[in-house]
């Protein structure tokens, strides 16, 4: 007789943000098997990239691959396409992209946080962060001219200058923002439904995390010193304030603090480039057409993002390949489900902050 | 552990933080990127925002006489700016205002009429540019 | 950005004695279409903590022969393996298709012919 039950979470589940399916091997209580099913919003972006976009355009298309990274996304792409054409931005445009990058850092962090907090059985905590997301919201809106899709970067700028009223704003918002991450630090820290609730539960050993590859946040809370913004030299995170958060013990408690002190170096780094501001042009022209190979590594909210881009001197690409934060972070998120209690399989998944929009393009 | 719960209870008397839509008007914020206009007065016809569009939806539509028809469809828009940052002459003949686009409905085709269209402005190009082939050969067999 | 031409009966060997799980962190597996039924299979690697060091080992292959799995050596390459599979129609041993797609899909979208 067989002693395992299959325990299905997913396609469609109450604590699922996005479609995945997940086949739990499991005995009694315990998780002891794991099968992903991922693939369920696959849209062909890569294919659409080299035949029905030109690559002036193409970095609009992979916007919409993913709309809380789609400035990571337009950013990796307008990086390799510019590689490629032999252009390098100055210090203006570097600057207002990073400042972008990081304001999407904070409010993807904080979203993972509020469903965190929403699958621990804090509801009222979810709508609180929810609330004080709005608050970058409203400044990213205010620096795009958009909410979601900011169509912010272009191959040889960026759209919008930043002028002194947003600079304004977006210290406001950054002072009223740090007020209340001060405060649940202290939260997730303290509240019992959320540290004792996350405090050894879902662990990632390190030896795992670089069996498994694990990047981002996730490899970060098992202590894996890894981040794509110390490991390349195309923005100057250096200069203007940018520490490694690293944490030991590897569960959801460790990846909630890490996504929370990385929030508060993201607003340290903000402010810095405000203050910092280099004056120069913000468009600048491009001039030729995408030849060679070139390969790049953002840093996106929930790790690293990769692309590589392959052109010969056409309109047309010959290649755009696209690796997002989640896709490599699959085998590792399935090593943890191992050994874990089914009844805590939606926390942990939350606390991944998965992406299947951006995993299956 | 407590400081949270004293603040859950004094949430209750605390003012609502959403905004009760249709009773009260969403403030978009200036510089909103809204609806591309365009003059026709101004333009040139030079193609060239049709050329960036990233989605296409911008279309000239060749009359026989010569003259171009400039088509537009704010449903298929991704409101980039990309053909107001290529227009020779932008904020005259190309602009972006701060103004939104209501949904669609059945009644404005925004789907199969526009199909009908992309359709008709490649063949009014496809008649336009044979015609003055044709035209150009007379000519020289004339001669 | 370094990059070094093997074969793929030579794969597993070079790869074997190239990683080290504490050095390097492996990126993805991917293919680009060359045309003509050729395909360049490439295996991205990045070191930790060094500044901009990708090595990417390529092999030249067609569509029909079979492309040695590196699992063995790297768990995390299931992924990339599978993906290959569904996009280029590649065979690899252990990966099956339907990572992206489904049974009535495009059979190899990113083939240059399809």
């Amino acid at each position: 007789m067989k002693k395992t039950i299959q325990i299905p979470l997913g396609s469609q589940h109450i604590s699922l943000l996005e479609p995945i399916r997940f086949k739990f091997e499991c005995e009694n209580e315990k998780i002891i098997g794991v099968d992903a099913d991922v693939g369920f919003v696959h849209r062909g972006v890569e294919l659409a990239c080299t035949r029905s976009f030109e690559f002036k355009q193409v970095g609009y298309v992979v916007a919409r691959v993913c709309g809380l990274c789609a400035i990571t996304h337009t950013l990796s792409y307008t990086l390799a396409a510019e590689k490629l054409l032999g252009y390098e931005a100055n210090d203006r445009i570097k600057y207002l992209r990073m400042l972008m990058v990081e304001l999407d850092r904070i409010h993807s962090h904080m979203l993972c946080l509020a469903h965190t907090a929403e699958n621990a059985g804090f509801e009222a905590l979810f709508m609180q962060i929810m609330g004080d997301r709005e608050l970058i919201m409203e400044v990213q809106e205010a620096i795009s001219g958009n909410r979601i899709q900011f169509d912010y970067i272009s191959i040889g700028g960026v759209n919008r200058d930043l002028t002194s009223e947003l600079s304004a704003l977006i210290r406001k918002n950054l002072g009223l923002l740090a007020e209340k991450i001060d405060t649940l630090i202290g939260l997730f820290d303290n509240n019992w439904s959320l540290s004792l609730r996350y405090k050894g539960v879902g662990v990632l050993s390190l030896e795992d995390a670089y069996t498994y590859n694990a990047l981002g946040p996730l490899a970060r809370a098992a202590g894996l010193a890894t981040d794509v913004r110390a490991e390349t030299s195309d923005f100057p995170y250096e200069e203007i304030g940018y520490k490694m958060i690293l944490e030991s013990t590897g569960d959801i408690h460790a990846r909630n603090f890490v996504r929370l002190r990385e929030i508060v170096n993201s607003i340290e780094i903000c402010r810095n480039i405000i203050e910092n501001l280099p004056v120069g042009e913000i468009q600048e022209k491009a001039k030729g057409k995408p030849n060679g190979e070139a390969v790049i590594r953002v840093e996106a909210p929930r790790g690293e993002l990769f692309y590589l881009v392959r052109g010969s001197g056409q309109n047309m690409l010959d290649r755009v390949r696209i690796k997002t934060p989640t896709f490599s972070a699959i085998p590792a998120m399935m090593e943890v489900f191992k050994g874990s209690e089914y009844a805590d399989a939606p926390a942990i998944l939350a606390s991944f902050d998965p992406c299947m929009s951006c995993t299956a393009k | 552990m407590f400081s949270s719960m004293l603040e859950a209870f004094l949430n209750l008397f605390r003012p609502i933080r959403t905004l009760q839509y249709p009773a009260e008007e969403i403030i978009l914020p200036s510089g909103y990127r809204g609806l591309i206009e365009h003059d026709h007065e101004a333009c040139i016809y030079c193609d060239k925002c049709e050329k960036v569009c990233p989605p296409g939806a911008i279309l000239f539509f060749q009359h026989e006489a010569g003259e171009k028809e400039y088509r537009y469809n704010p449903w298929l828009c991704i409101y980039c700016g990309e053909c107001v940052r290529a227009c020779p002459k932008p904020e005259e003949a190309l602009r972006q205002s701060e103004k939104k686009q209501l949904s669609a409905v059945a009644a404005d085709g925004a789907n199969e009429q526009w199909f009908v269209w992309e359709d008709a402005c490649r063949q009014s190009r496809e008649a336009y540019t044979a015609a003055k082939k044709s035209a150009k050969i007379q000519s020289k067999s004339e001669e | 950005m370094r990059k070094i031409e093997t074969t793929l009966p030579a794969l597993l060997n070079e790869i074997g004695a190239f990683y080290l799980p504490k050095e390097w962190h492996f990126l993805s597996v991917n293919g680009i279409d060359l045309g003509g039924g050729k395909i360049e299979l490439q295996w991205i690697f990045s070191r930790y903590g060094v500044k901009d060091e990708i090595v990417i080992y390529y092999a030249l292959s067609d569509y029909e022969t079979a492309v040695p799995s590196i699992v063995s050596l790297i768990p995390s390459a299931i992924m990339g393996e599978r993906e290959i599979v569904d996009m280029f129609g590649l065979k690899v041993d252990g990966a099956q298709r339907g990572l992206y797609l489904d049974p009535d899909s495009l059979p190899h979208p990113l083939r240059g012919e399809s």
